[in-house]
């Protein structure tokens, strides 16, 4: 299709209807062919999008990857919004089943359904087609949204579909030869992209239901604080437009416990916001400002960022940890030849997910009977979270999904959804909630803090002969999750605090992995990339130190300790080959190298990923300028949405290693917009070449893997060029100084 | 609350509306235009930027009392060579991840073209720097707007 075609496009609904409410086979003309497929008389397709679309592409690979078995004409295809069913739900780690987008797992979880379901409509519209042609199903063929008879007779899927619905489905049909692949595999254009260029996308804060009302919030400084009077309700309720002051209680959300987020407190804080309810939003804000509230500040109140860290570092002096994985005898050694035991210490923050699009939702409770429209990741938790708040069935919770303005995990806690439905409860209206930028960070669900301390001994080549690694902190899964920790007789670990850690791939005989978790009462939860950001720097970070210290080349460092590894050797090479690491950087200039193979939760996927940055210099100080990016994702459906994963992960990952830090004061976080919150700006993005790996494994994980290893290899560019060694994030400013 | 009239996309329209709103919360709740986006309210991010007179303004810190006569131009009603060129340029890279912050990507790119016609990357970096984009699709920005220029014939 010509760009202007699709331009014009825009002016129509047809590819760019909202995330749409209805669930499938609602609707009265188009007939069910699978619980993904619905085919109009006209021949137009919907096909049921499950995973949440939050940029990184499942609007249009999802659907790719059944138009590509049921031979649908991608043209005419439409995507929508699907909840309700079974077959909409995966597993996460041990969990049972529920619709959620999180962990990397859509992809790699869903294509052999969704070939299977594509498969099968294709099989039961072919066999429609035979019947009435009366011939065998097994000489006719699909193609395009037509079924072929032998003598090249066609019929259009539309004009089957009401025959075929009829029809049962095979559960094992006959998937196409990959040779045969003219969608899986090729650089399809995004489905969402003409809505998100010309401003008719519908992102949550865009939704408009009839007779809402609009909502602000102030919610109570710390953590464990509540809110114990409004001074000023009856002047608030006089100004412009204000509708009510209604006091939210405190949401336990995202965790198997509640109040286990909060694990310094027994019971959570009554209320501890109040939100405005106005006839629109900057009435709301503007009285919401204005509110005098009273609070009590909790047991808390006395949380500071110096705290924090005064437990990281007692937690890294700590005589033992709980070990995670234990091979050889490294605590023997490591005592034997302390003398020479190299040792490293990292620390790292608490950061904010800070999607662009501020948490906000639209809810509507009449008489019990609750509907809600908005941003939302995880489907199921967002049900269960507004069923426990206002009572009712789970299940008959109606969730709107909308496209969400960037999440990166921070729209899988909905607590900004059960607030919007307290609030339409107060007032019997829909109301639409949005959250202030400075409400959206001070009081956003952080990714957990770390520390690290890392010893070794060389042998007499110069490679680890005994490592010891140690990573502390706030536990994720201490926090949220207590059935997903791993327990030994010593404790309870979090593969999180050392993902790419305890799973690590390099040579090493004598090797001990250890955790401490040291609980706070910030509220936490998983964002993109999870633990391996901070411990893949750790990590990464402490191998390059251990190779430059033996004097030998970073690539032939992590090359003679992946010998054993041919996929991890591949990337390495390729990253190596291109970057030209064997020809001497230009004077002035540094490079740095780095590798992780990204495991997903449970094991699911391995996609491996080797890196080389290129600082150069300008000026006083030293830039990036390029980062090569090597893949092996298993087999790719899309190289377009995938590169846009490598170039924006590589940018994310450089707000975290260059400005990410929420710290803490009294309780209170001290950031609160992005001039104290900074995020990448495009002056700091480099150049990225992507290398994607030809490979025959299914499809892995994606959108979080390149994010870890970005911040180490600058790390040890900045150790070759001035010989400091960096132990924090973010990066120090000053390192980058020539 | 006042009556105000805006000139938006070429067409007066008379809204009730308390005179310190700013014309971003104007255009979105009272206009339902709402393709510019809040991000931040402060003018940090860029996300509401919209044309005043055909100059990139933040609309979160303008409030309506302000705008006096000044026609608006937002996401919706952008036209002419340079639009076109930014949108097609845009949509022919897949710029977009989450999209939020297109809408003013878009505007910012398009008062870049309409200023300078052949655009460096340094000259990008200026005039883009206060348009975050949280997904990083940044790589994709400065080739759009450099595919934009070449359209244009700069």
């Amino acid at each position: 299709m010509s760009l202007s075609r699709r331009l014009v496009l825009a002016g129509t609904a047809s590819l760019l209807v909202p995330l749409a409410a209805a669930p499938l086979g609602s609707q009265t003309t188009a007939h069910e062919i699978t619980d993904w497929i619905l085919i109009e008389p006209n021949g137009e397709i919907t096909l049921g999008l499950s995973q949440p679309e939050v940029g990184q592409g499942s609007y249009t690979v999802l659907p790719q990857i059944l138009a590509e078995e049921l031979d649908a004409d991608w043209r005419l295809v439409k995507v929508r919004f699907v909840t309700g069913r079974a077959a909409y739900k995966i597993a996460f780690k041990n969990e049972p089943p529920v619709q959620k987008e999180g962990a990397s797992m859509s992809t790699t979880t869903l294509y052999g359904r969704l070939r299977t379901a594509g498969a099968a409509a294709r099989e039961v519209l072919i066999l429609a087609a035979a019947a009435r042609w009366r011939v065998a199903a097994a000489d006719c063929r699909a193609e395009k949204g037509f079924v072929i008879h032998p003598r090249g007779e066609r019929l259009a899927y539309g004009a089957l579909a009401a025959e075929a619905a009829e029809l049962p489905l095979n559960p094992t049909p006959l998937l196409k030869d990959p040779s045969r692949f003219t969608l899986i595999g090729k650089p399809v254009a995004r489905l969402d992209t003409v809505a998100k260029c010309t401003g008719a996308a519908v992102f949550g804060i865009d939704v408009d239901v009839p007779n809402m009302l609009h909502a602000a919030l102030r919610s109570v400084s710390s953590f464990t604080g509540a809110v114990t009077e409004v001074r000023n309700e009856a002047d608030v309720l006089k100004m412009p437009g204000v509708r009510a002051v209604v006091r939210l209680p405190a949401v336990a959300v995202a965790n198997e416990d509640p109040g286990s987020q909060n694990p310094g407190m027994k019971h959570l804080p009554r209320d501890n916001a109040v939100c405005v309810v106005a006839d629109h939003f900057w009435q709301a804000k503007r009285a919401a400002d204005a509110l005098d509230l009273v609070f009590e500040v909790g047991t808390q109140s006395d949380l500071s960022t110096s705290k924090i860290d005064a437990l990281i570092e007692a937690a890294l002096d700590a005589p033992n940890g709980v070990a995670a994985v234990e091979t050889g005898r490294p605590r023997d050694i490591l005592r034997e030849r302390q003398a020479s035991v190299i040792e490293r210490r990292f620390v790292l923050p608490h950061i904010a997910h800070a999607p662009l699009e501020p948490v906000n939702a639209t809810a509507s409770y009449e008489d019990g009977a609750v509907e809600v429209w908005g941003p939302i990741q995880a489907v199921a938790a967002c049900q269960q979270a507004i069923a426990a708040a206002v009572g009712g069935s789970a299940d008959a919770v109606k969730v709107n999904v909308t496209f969400l303005g960037g999440s990166f995990g921070r729209k899988i806690v909905p607590d900004y959804v059960v607030q919007a439905v307290i609030a339409s409860k107060a007032v019997g209206r829909p109301v639409k909630l949005i959250r202030t930028r400075e409400e959206d960070l001070r009081h956003g669900i952080f990714r957990v803090n770390a520390g690290g301390r890392f010893r070794a001994v060389l042998d007499d080549a110069g490679y680890p002969l005994a490592v010891e690694a140690r990573v502390v902190g706030q536990s994720l899964f201490g926090a949220t999750r207590k059935s997903w920790l791993d327990r030994t007789p010593e404790g309870a670990w979090d593969e999180s605090m050392v993902d790419g850690i305890y799973n690590q791939s390099y040579r090493l005989p004598n090797f001990l992995v250890e955790t401490i978790d040291t609980p706070l009462p910030v509220p936490v939860y998983f964002m993109r990339s999870v633990g391996s950001t901070a411990a893949v720097f750790f990590w990464e970070s402490f191998i390059s130190d251990l190779a430059n210290r033996a004097g030998i080349d970073q690539y032939t460092y992590r090359r003679n300790m992946l010998s054993h590894d041919p996929l991890a050797l591949r990337v390495l090479d390729v990253v190596a080959a291109a970057a030209h690491w064997t020809t001497p950087p230009a004077p002035g200039h540094a490079r740095g190298i780095s590798y992780n193979c990204y495991v997903g939760r449970g094991g699911r996927f391995k996609t491996y990923v080797a890196q080389v940055v290129e600082l150069a210099p300008d000026g006083d100080r030293l830039v990036l300028k390029r980062v090569f990016c090597a893949v092996d994702p298993g087999l790719v459906i899309n190289p377009n949405t995938l590169t846009a994963q490598i170039e924006g992960g590589i940018g994310f990952a450089l707000t975290t290693a260059l400005h990410s830090r929420i710290t803490f004061a009294n309780g209170v976080v001290e950031q609160s917009n992005f001039d104290s919150y900074p995020l990448l700006a495009i002056d700091e993005m480099p150049e990225i070449v992507p290398l994607i790996l030809p490979s025959d494994r299914p499809p892995q994980g994606f959108g979080e893997v390149v994010l870890a290893p970005v911040a180490p290899a600058i790390a040890q560019a900045l150790l070759q060029a001035t010989g400091r060694r960096i132990d924090v994030m973010p990066l120090p400013a000053d390192a980058f100084r020539r | 609350m006042a009556t105000v009239t805006l000139r938006i996309n070429g067409a007066n329209r008379s809204l009730e509306v308390d005179g310190d709103t700013p014309l971003l919360w104007a255009l979105r709740d009272h206009l339902k235009l709402t393709g510019t986006k809040f991000g931040c309210g402060e003018a940090y991010c860029g996300a509401c930027t919209v044309f005043v007179d055909g100059n990139p303004v933040r609309s979160c810190s303008l409030p309506v009392s302000q705008v006096g006569n000044g026609a608006i131009t937002t996401i919706e009603g952008i036209s002419g060579p340079e639009a076109a060129a930014v949108q097609q340029a845009w949509i022919a890279r897949d710029v977009p991840q989450c999209g939020y912050c297109q809408s003013g990507q878009i505007m910012s790119a398009i008062a870049l073209l309409k200023a300078i016609r052949k655009p460096t990357d340094r000259g990008i970096d200026l005039a883009m720097g206060g348009n975050l984009c949280r997904c990083a699709t940044y790589v994709r920005i400065r080739a759009a707007i450099h595919d934009a220029a070449r359209a244009l014939g700069g």
